[in-house]
């Protein structure tokens, strides 16, 4: 199933056809959640308003996690099984997912400024966050840092393999250590405690997130794939003009 | 089994003792990394002032946080020398297995740069007025971590093996994991501050310090057959 996948004329053909439903899909249930999230759905009872922000923060931050747990996946497949189209995919990952992690720590910062009373703690659910952003960048500059691209991809992905460390730490954070940051109110062993309004935008957001992402993805992966025609090309004609 | 156990043992020893007459030789990098140390000591003391109660609260911290800034530009060199001139492929045709010879090398690393370091700290002690029960702690502390620091820059030197700016990435890679030591290590004089038992951060301490020693070797064994395959 994966070879058959990994194939990048195949992957191109594929997912062409997903783009277009995906981010149609995707756009429409972010601004159904943005919609719910912000106009339509009751105010947290100590909060205010300032709970909507929620909608957003929420969604980024599952998102920055699970697409480091993506990326760490496929460097391995990367490493093991040796599909180029593997290291493609962690490349494509790395910035979007890096985005997100910032996304998170600056919504959440708004957040924490009114609630709180300031911008920062250094609480462990809040510094694994940031951990996890350096990892990412980390990847990004060490898969860069090579002359030929190819020889920074393994050392980075034994580096994404080591950062998997820091997802459980980040999961189990609030949980392990007494924290500012409010425990986990959705993925419980007891069911969500979470207000059923406010579950329908949240999920919407989440699930519009996810989505949005893997288009991002695609097209990044798609993109690169043509970067790398587009040098075979010009190494080609290259070397019609030499002989 | 026990013929090829002590023929490792012997391994590890030789290139210890290797490592040992290299570095003993190039003495200057150790008094380099000492005075740096002692910069960073200083300026954070510039930093927060001459207030005595505000330099009690963290003067540990910045002892650990020296220590550990202090050996990251000397980390890169202990691998790069030996990939440039090719002792690595040599490794490599030897049926020694690589992961023992870079367990030599952190451990020869821990003794020639991290120990003596550590021996010269009793002087930033008295610069930051530690109290005198902390002392045999803090070196304890910084001993154990000391291996951990040292197997944690093995791998983050064998990340960098070969790239073009190594030393500017080394840190961003490697100071993510080096957080637990540093809690842990200065946990341990937090508690003795309080009065408290520091028997526990110790103990995790140990646990963080074993863990990087069973992984650490094999993961920059993986990084450097990379390295060697470029």
């Amino acid at each position: 199933m994966f070879n058959w996948l990994a194939n990048p004329n195949r992957f191109s053909k594929l997912t062409g056809n997903l783009q277009l439903p995906l981010i149609i899909l995707s756009t429409t249930m972010i601004l159904l959640g943005l919609y719910y999230g912000l106009f339509d759905s009751p105010e947290d009872y100590q909060q205010g308003d300032a709970v909507r922000i929620m909608y957003v923060h929420v969604p980024s931050a599952w998102l920055a996690s699970f697409l480091f747990f993506s990326l760490a996946i496929s460097c391995i497949f990367y490493l093991v099984w040796k599909h180029p189209l593997a290291d493609l995919i962690s490349n494509a990952i790395a910035p979007i997912g890096a985005i997100f992690s910032v996304l998170t720590l600056v919504t959440g910062s708004l957040w924490g400024k009114p609630m709180w009373g300031t911008w920062w703690v250094w609480d462990a659910r809040l510094t694994s966050m940031l951990i996890l952003f350096f990892f990412y960048l980390g990847y990004m500059l060490l898969s860069n840092a090579f002359e030929r691209k190819i020889d920074g991809s393994k050392s980075a992905s034994v580096l994404a393999i080591i950062g998997l460390i820091n997802l459980p730490i980040i999961k189990f954070s609030v949980d392990w250590w007494h924290t500012l940051h409010q425990p986990s109110s959705i993925l419980r062993m007891d069911g969500p405690s979470i207000d059923k309004e406010m579950l329908l935008p949240l999920t919407l957001m989440m699930v519009g997130f996810s989505l949005f992402s893997i288009y991002l993805i695609i097209t990044n992966v798609k993109t690169m794939l043509l970067e790398k025609k587009c040098e075979a090309l010009i190494l080609k004609l290259n070397l019609k003009e030499f002989s | 089994m026990s013929s090829n156990g002590s023929s490792w043992l012997f391994v590890l020893v030789t290139h210890i003792k290797r490592d040992f007459l290299i570095n003993l030789r190039s003495l200057t990098d150790l008094v380099a990394i000492i005075s740096f140390m002692l910069l960073i000591i200083i300026l954070f003391t510039f930093g927060i002032g001459p207030i005595k109660e505000s330099l009690d609260i963290i003067s540990s911290a910045i002892i650990w946080v020296g220590l550990i800034l202090a050996l990251i530009p000397s980390l890169e060199k202990t691998l790069n020398k030996d990939l440039e001139n090719g002792w690595f492929d040599q490794l490599l045709t030897s049926p020694i297995p690589l992961e023992i010879i870079l367990l030599s090398k952190s451990i020869s690393y821990w003794l020639m740069v991290i120990i003596p370091l550590i021996l010269s700290t009793p002087i930033f002690f008295i610069l930051l007025d530690i109290d005198l029960k902390q002392t045999p702690w803090l070196l304890t502390s910084m001993t154990i971590g000391g291996l951990a620091i040292s197997l944690v820059g093995l791998i983050g030197a064998s990340l960098v093996l070969g790239a073009k700016r190594g030393n500017i990435l080394l840190p961003i890679l490697i100071i993510p994991l080096m957080i637990p030591i540093l809690i842990f290590g200065v946990g341990i004089n937090e508690a003795i501050k309080m009065d408290e038992e520091p028997i526990n951060n110790l103990l995790l301490l140990i646990a963080f310090t074993l863990i990087y020693l069973v992984i650490s070797p094999f993961i920059s064994a993986l990084l450097i057959r990379i390295a060697i395959a470029r």
